[in-house]
């Protein structure tokens, strides 16, 4: 049962990303607009994350059959995913996510040294937590301005995926309960929810033209 | 303190006036879109004159000075501009 929602969400993971980042490019094509350059890397980043663990899985269950999915390629895939979350958080203006002193640099660069591939997809967890909080409120703020109903769903989308990522690290606390399933069912919901405004802009007539790429 | 405009979002702005809110059938003087698009002369005479040469305005000359009128390829390029103005919009973004 796991393994099989595990699979759902990745799946759907990575067509939602892949389908949001695509028509991100598309607009940032069109327009050359800085923000969909960044929306493009933040849901590519994300669908290859989801895209690696799924196939993580897939060699787990077709190739090695060991049972457990290589703690590596899940942690990968996790780190992509960050990356995608930070991008959607970095468009909402966070302007120094690192430190700057050059003392602070270095030494955070050090814990990627000294912890194992499990503490670090913690790490990366909590990353990912903060960042889609961080996004969520945003988007939450933004709606009293542009009284976009899209823009609530977005948010509730990436509350959920939030809330999910916070219930999967949990669950490592309870290894063996129902805390990780849940978490899945919810960041599935929550990938719904981001597509759901999206899915409804009209791209019908809309189509590359490389003269508009200099404005 | 007025809202902070991104350059599309100017330019989304100038193109909507050429569309929608012309003075006349000649087109909107450099005057007009200042007051309608409300930024300096300096900055919109560059705009404008990457517009012309990406051809999504045309320029005439209509009582010994210059007007703008939107062509077919700045319409399709608004209507771009509006559906992703959208899209940004539902993630709380501004393009």
């Amino acid at each position: 049962m796991e393994f099989l929602l595990e699979n759902i969400l990745n799946l759907v993971g990575f067509l939602v990303g892949l389908a949001i980042g695509i028509m991100a490019y598309i607009g940032f094509r069109n327009t050359g607009s800085p923000t969909l350059f960044r929306l493009t890397i933040a849901f590519v980043s994300i669908s290859l994350g989801f895209f690696v663990i799924w196939s993580g899985y897939m060699i787990e269950d077709f190739v090695i059959k060991s049972g457990t999915i290589e703690r590596g390629t899940q942690t990968v895939g996790i780190v992509i995913q960050t990356v995608g979350y930070f991008f959607i958080a970095f468009s909402h203006s966070i302007k120094s996510f690192f430190p700057k002193s050059n003392y602070f640099r270095s030494v955070g660069i050090l814990p990627f040294f000294l912890v194992s591939t499990v503490q670090l997809e913690h790490i990366f967890r909590s990353i990912s937590f903060i960042l889609l909080v961080y996004g969520a409120i945003e988007t939450m703020l933004s709606y009293r301005d542009n009284k976009n109903k899209g823009a609530i769903s977005v948010a509730i989308g990436l509350a959920l995926l939030a809330f999910g990522e916070f219930l999967g690290w949990y669950s490592f606390v309870f290894p063996e309960s129902i805390l990780y399933t849940i978490s899945m069912v919810i960041k599935i919901g929550g990938l719904i929810a981001l597509f759901i405004p999206v899915s409804k802009i009209p791209l019908k007539r809309i189509k590359f033209d490389d003269d508009l790429d200099k404005i | 303190m007025g809202e902070y405009r991104t350059q599309m979002k100017i330019i989304g702005d100038i193109l909507s006036t050429t569309r929608d809110d012309l003075q006349d059938e000649n087109g909107a003087t450099v005057t007009y879109l200042i007051r309608k698009a409300n930024i300096s002369h300096s900055r919109i005479s560059t705009i404008l004159k990457t517009l012309v040469s990406q051809g999504l305005l045309e320029r005439g000359d209509s009582q010994g000075s210059n007007r703008y009128k939107i062509s077919q390829s700045g319409r399709e390029f608004l209507q771009v501009y509006n559906s992703f103005t959208k899209f940004a919009d539902n993630f709380g973004l501004n393009i």
